[in-house]
């Protein structure tokens, strides 16, 4: 049984890429224990596997070898359609290039998660509304995201992360596309997210600027782990 | 998700890329449209048809000598290939009629010859076909309505009856009541104008042997009666054959006559339309293939560009079958709309044709577009969007969305 404040469990997980003939592991025997209202930040070169960790986190992939529990749930054993609507709920995803639906305004993009979830729309149209006003965005619901400037569609890929109140915020390079004062604004807001909110962050990330706002290091070289800082 | 959520993006997804989809939706469009046209058509020709057959009463039957041995028992009825079939030897006399004289079950005997002569009307002339009947029972036989004048008379002489379509615009100038024509040198009077729109001369049969140089008198092209009882048709028209095949001195295998109801020829005629309308349909149907290749291309390419929101869906929540539902949707609205627009289209169409064809037959008869025929063309291309839409949603559908989030 897992202890109860561990959110996510990593036990010898490997996630091997087959490159023609011959296999490139990716992730070599990964162990960690990510706990339940933490900040973790991966970090690491390019090729070092954070990419392929944050996906395995995200359930947007399964492992190779080894298990991976999120809130005591084995993923791999869950189908495709469950995997879906688990990562739904427990999930908000940050992306570096903010990838909202560009046919979609960004109010039509932060309901988008309520609407997979089946919920009630005129519950689904409040919570956005209070979502993209806690982000400071009630003003430009209705624009597209070309007509968002970065920071903005960023700010909107929050608020999409958020609507559905998962208990992890997975965030990839969450400031690789802004300036480096919308970058910091981002950051603030993570951090808020977590000490008010009480969320669990992972953000993925080369910049070590960054990792400073994380309670948690990871780093990663090669596929593997040479260092877990802790404060 | 929800369906109507589904619904409202895959409409969403058509409003966004509105060269693709109306270049798809113009396939449909022409699909359906040929379809609906054809088939409004064709319905019309049938019906215009049906109601020929009933004008023309059961109880006509046409003599003609020559018959058919093609083996194929509808072109025995075709006067005119039997025609063909005659040889110089094979004629129509006298003699018939006396035999015909000798059947109780019919009631009135009318002879006919046919040829083709020059007509002249002030200074313009062209080539028509005239027909000498007897006139004594033409006008009991005839089918034909008068729309002015009057039928033939048994003491006319060098008068004539002319189609309408003769009569109003033929020649520059219209021919009414009592004008006089000249046909073959022969100077003729205009007693009646036919309810028709053919350009057919009739005159009394004495006449026509005189204008017709190459007719021997009392040689007939056709023998046409009328039978006391129509529920007796059949058992007549073997009776006929029986005392003809007797005073021919001819057997089954060696026949030289044919005997034809006209309501077999028109029903023969109406076979071969629907058989006609069916062929086009077929082709419209091609067209309509044509459109679901379309659609199949377009949702392809759609998937494609759509791979990294697919990935993004999938990774805020989407179920594999809530891609799949919006891209099917997407399809089938496409076929929806090529649909509605095709079938508006087509109703145009069919009520346009018949006019710039020319074709006044068919234009009197009109053209049905029939309710069940709409709804049919519109379910039918709503669900062959969607069958064009399976195969690329199912493939949008079961993309991992790691490998879909990676797709630029």
């Amino acid at each position: 049984m897992e202890p109860t404040d561990t959110l996510l469990n990593f036990e010898n997980v490997w996630k091997i890429y087959q490159m023609g003939e011959v296999e490139v592991p990716a992730l070599q025997g990964i162990d960690v224990k990510i706990k339940k209202g933490d900040f973790v930040a991966i970090i690491g070169a390019s090729g070092s596997g954070k990419s392929t960790m944050m996906n395995l986190i995200g359930c947007l992939d399964v492992p190779s070898k080894g298990r991976i529990f999120l809130k005591g749930q084995d993923i791999s054993q869950l189908s495709e359609s469950d995997l879906a609507t688990f990562r739904g709920k427990t999930i908000g995803f940050i992306f570096q290039q903010y990838n909202l639906i560009p046919t979609m305004s960004a109010f039509e993009n932060v309901m988008l998660p309520l609407e997979f979830q089946e919920e009630n729309d005129s519950i689904a149209s409040k919570r956005t509304r209070e979502i993209l006003e806690f982000i400071g965005l009630s003003d430009k619901m209705h624009y597209l995201p070309s007509q968002l400037s970065g920071g903005q569609q960023q700010r909107v890929s929050i608020a999409r992360c958020l609507v559905t109140d998962p208990e992890i915020i997975l965030a990839d390079e969450p400031t690789g596309a802004l300036d480096s004062v919308t970058g910091e604004n981002i950051l603030k807001m993570l951090e808020k997210l977590w000490r008010e909110k009480d969320k669990t962050i992972i953000m993925v990330t080369h910049d070590l600027n960054l990792a400073k706002y994380a309670n948690t290091t990871i780093e990663l070289k090669d596929g593997e782990i040479i260092r877990i800082q802790d404060g | 998700m929800k369906l109507s959520k589904c619904l409202k993006h895959a409409l969403n997804m058509m409003i966004h890329s509105k060269l693709r989809s109306w270049l798809t939706i113009i396939g449909i469009v022409i699909g359906v449209s040929s379809v609906i046209a054809i088939v409004s058509i064709g319905e019309g020709m049938e019906q215009s048809l049906n109601a020929q057959i009933d004008d023309l009463g059961g109880d006509i039957l046409t003599i003609t000598p020559g018959f058919s041995r093609s083996g194929d028992k509808h072109f025995r009825y075709l006067p005119t290939l039997s025609t063909q079939a005659t040889d110089d030897e094979t004629v129509l006399d006298r003699s018939d009629i006396q035999a015909l004289k000798g059947i109780p079950d019919i009631d009135l005997i009318d002879t006919q010859i046919r040829g083709n002569v020059d007509v002249s009307y002030r200074g313009e002339t062209g080539s028509l076909s005239l027909t000498g009947v007897d006139q004594k029972v033409w006008s009991k036989i005839t089918t034909e309505d008068i729309r002015d004048g009057r039928m033939l008379d048994s003491a006319d002489q060098n008068v004539i009856l002319i189609g309408a379509s003769l009569a109003d615009n033929y020649f520059d100038q219209t021919l009414g009541i009592n004008k006089v024509i000249n046909i073959e040198g022969s100077s003729f009077r205009i007693v009646g104008i036919m309810d028709d729109q053919s350009t057919n001369v009739i005159m009394p049969i004495q006449m026509a042997y005189q204008v017709l140089d190459d007719k021997e008198k009392d040689i007939y092209d056709s023998i046409v009666v009328k039978i006391r009882d129509e529920e007796n048709l059949d058992v007549v028209v073997e009776k006929i054959e029986y005392k003809l095949m007797i005073t021919r001195h001819v057997t089954e295998s060696d026949r030289d006559f044919t005997v034809t109801s006209n309501v077999q020829i028109m029903e023969m005629r109406s076979e071969m339309m629907s058989s006609v309308s069916l062929f086009l349909t077929a082709i419209a149907a091609v067209s309509l293939l044509v459109g679901v290749v379309g659609i199949t291309n377009t949702m392809f390419t759609s998937v494609l560009e759509k791979t990294k929101e697919i990935g993004i869906m999938k990774a805020i929540g989407a179920r594999n079958r809530d891609i799949l539902t919006i891209f099917l949707f997407n399809a089938g609205l496409i076929g929806l709309v090529g649909g509605i627009i095709g079938v508006i289209l087509g109703i145009f169409i069919s009520e346009a044709l018949p006019y710039l064809m020319g074709d006044l037959t068919l234009a009197s008869g009109g053209t049905i577009v029939s309710l069940n025929v709409v709804i049919l063309a519109l379910s039918i291309s709503v669900l062959v969007g969607m069958f064009a839409g399976v195969i690329p949603a199912y493939q949008g559908s079961k993309l991992k969305p790691v490998d879909a989030l990676r797709y630029e």
